[in-house]
């Protein structure tokens, strides 16, 4: 496929052009972090590709943690503004691709999703320095884009370089053309070798694969194994509400003055309520089954709707969970 | 094409309100906002407060639809306040019917415990309206006493219709009742069908189904003829907000109704 290489010198260019037709957001590090930042004129903040994702999840862009689905008795719920999101690592367009199925494939369609994901433009970029909560590698994906978002970007040593999936991702090369210019094999080279090292990299943190059926293991552990795995859990749901596969959500309604809106939150299968029935019945009413149920959920279930896992291997449930459970530990053991 | 909102419930006119038993009441509402086959369900909106699904209780041939509901929460509770005329909304219908097709030429045997008689009532008038396509139909219910036996005023009429035979029995009987007395297995000794071809259909309370269903498989139904109304929190009845899942199934889209060869390697299928 063709590559294109945006000069160092016309990054922010670039960005403020894209600007003109939505709003731009992209990784800005500070303090040692790296935040979704969204993209000001003004100040023109460096961006930074070469740390991995961002602490936030993009998830809030297609699927807001509240947002009105519905009103009534008029529907006006929807709108969803043009957006850009640029930077984002291959991590979590494996999220991407779970709303993508979820939403969209499995029918019904659905039109809040839809509205947003048609109004958003993905530029992804290579992850070439993993760090030791990555395993992106062991839920079958690359430290690189390949696919689901429109345009995948690879930093090089001169510059950026653009690889293009989507027509509209070409629209986006064409609206800003006079900025780039052709690139070498020798950027090609760069690139393949920068990702060669970033796949090696993410195997010496990651020696050991899953097993082949772990869906299975996951399936038949016994009630020892989960009370283990959850041994440490506190219920603080971190895990759940900033992993970007996860989709679980609640409907509830509001009345505002003479109209009634329907909210979908965000909600998280920890949580001791939430398979509960008006009647009081609750199928998952302890911790083991509440805990399980999320490994069952991502390794099993979403496997045999779709053949891949429901994560992602970003690392951010580990590293936001305050007993530092290790998700990889868990699966490992079985 | 614009995808349409599934989210949006059709406003929709209660049009009668008749009391069952003290805790349960039977929505007669305005017409037909949608169609559905027996078996399937809606969320039903009580506006301002929230939705909640519950299964039709009438005929899907009939001019108006009906759910008949127990109040046991939020939603409920609320629904129980409205009145004539007062406006629900309605979302659906979602899930799958009972595949009546299976069920032409062969026994059908029914069995319902408390409020789990509305959707078999669905059924039943389903299967009722074209009666001569089934050997015979078999109702078994039960209820925790008499007052609680829902439909009493319309039992007489369904007791005399050629091709049906219907048991009841209640948990605690009183002086007005002379009919059989314990949980519901205890009119399930005798099963007078054809055990490995006939379909046999169980709605009720969780542990109703549980040990009904031990009984049914205990007397050689075979496990794909046994259909089992899952009672879940289907929160957007389609496939989606994943409250429902029950193993690898969602309740919502999969079901309402799972066989018991769906989910007899599920631990605690009914909890």
């Amino acid at each position: 496929m063709k590559l294109y290489l945006l000069p160092s010198n016309n990054i922010l260019n670039f960005l403020a052009r894209i600007a003109e037709d939505g709003s731009v957001y992209y990784p800005v590090s500070e303090n040692g972090k790296t935040h979704i930042t969204r993209f000001d004129k003004d100040k023109k903040r460096e961006p930074d590709f070469e740390k991995i994702r961002t602490a936030e999840n993009i998830k809030h862009f297609f699927f807001p943690s509240r947002e009105v689905v519905a009103a009534f008795p008029d529907d006006t719920s929807k709108q969803a503004p043009k957006q850009y999101l640029v930077g984002v690592k291959n991590c979590d367009l494996r999220g991407v691709d779970v709303y993508d199925r979820v939403f969209l494939q499995w029918e019904p369609v659905d039109p809040i999703y839809q509205l947003r994901r048609e109004n958003t433009l993905i530029i992804s970029a290579d992850c070439p320095q993993p760090e030791d909560c990555c395993f992106c590698n062991l839920v079958g994906l690359t430290p690189y884009g390949e696919g689901v978002s429109d345009i995948n970007i690879t930093p090089v040593s001169t510059g950026l370089l653009f690889e293009v999936f989507t027509e509209r991702g070409a629209a986006v090369l064409n609206m800003t053309k006079d900025l780039f210019t052709e690139a070498s094999t020798a950027h090609e080279k760069e690139r393949d070798a920068t990702r060669k090292k970033a796949v090696k990299k993410l195997n010496t943190i990651n020696e050991r694969n899953f097993r082949d059926d772990i869906d299975g293991r996951i399936a038949t552990a016994s009630n020892e194994t989960k009370r283990d795995a959850r041994n440490d859990c506190v219920e603080c749901h971190s895990c759940l509400h900033i992993c970007p596969t996860c989709y679980c959500f609640l409907l509830s309604d509001y009345k505002r003055g003479k109209d009634v809106e329907r909210v979908r939150t965000w909600d998280a299968c920890y949580y001791a309520a939430y398979a509960r029935v008006g009647g009081g019945a609750n199928p998952r009413s302890t911790l083991n089954d509440r805990f399980w149920n999320r490994f069952e959920c991502k390794f099993n279930y979403f496997n045999q709707y779709e053949g891949f896992y429901a994560c992602s291997g970003c690392g951010r449930c580990f590293r936001g969970c305050s007993a530092k459970i290790d998700i990889r530990e868990i699966l490992w053991k079985l | 094409m614009e995808a349409v909102n599934p989210y949006y419930p059709i406003p929709t006119k209660i049009k009668q309100i008749i009391p069952e038993t003290p805790t349960i009441k039977t929505f007669v509402l305005d017409g037909m906002p949608i169609q559905f086959e027996a078996g399937q369900f809606a969320e039903l909106t009580v506006p301002g407060v929230g939705e909640a699904p519950f299964t039709p209780s009438s005929s899907p041939y009939a001019d108006t639809m009906e759910f008949t509901i127990m109040r046991v929460g939020r939603v409920t509770q609320s629904l129980f306040e409205l009145k004539e005329g007062d406006f629900v909304g309605v979302r659906g219908p979602f899930g799958k019917a009972y595949p009546l097709k299976n069920f032409k030429g062969k026994e059908v045997f029914i069995v319902g415990g408390g409020v789990g008689f509305a959707p078999i009532r669905s059924l039943f008038l389903a299967l009722v309206h074209n009666i001569k396509d089934y050997k015979k139909i078999y109702l078994r219910y039960g209820a925790r006493t008499p007052d609680d036996i829902v439909y009493k005023h319309l039992l007489p009429q369904w007791e005399k219709i050629k091709g049906v035979d219907i048991v009841l029995t209640v948990d605690v009987g009183d002086e007005s009742w002379h009919g059989n007395v314990g949980v519901v297995t205890v009119i399930l000794d005798d099963i007078p069908v054809n055990v490995k071809t006939s379909p046999t259909v169980v709605c009720g309370p969780p542990l109703m189904m549980k040990f009904t269903t031990q009984r049914l498989v205990e007397a050689g139904f075979t496990a794909s003829n046994i259909y089992l109304s899952m009672e879940q929190n289907m929160s957007c009845g389609i496939g989606k907000c994943n409250h429902c899942r029950v193993g690898k199934y969602y309740v919502c889209k999969d079901g309402p109704v799972l066989t018991w060869e769906n989910i007899k390697d599920i631990e605690e299928p009914f909890a």
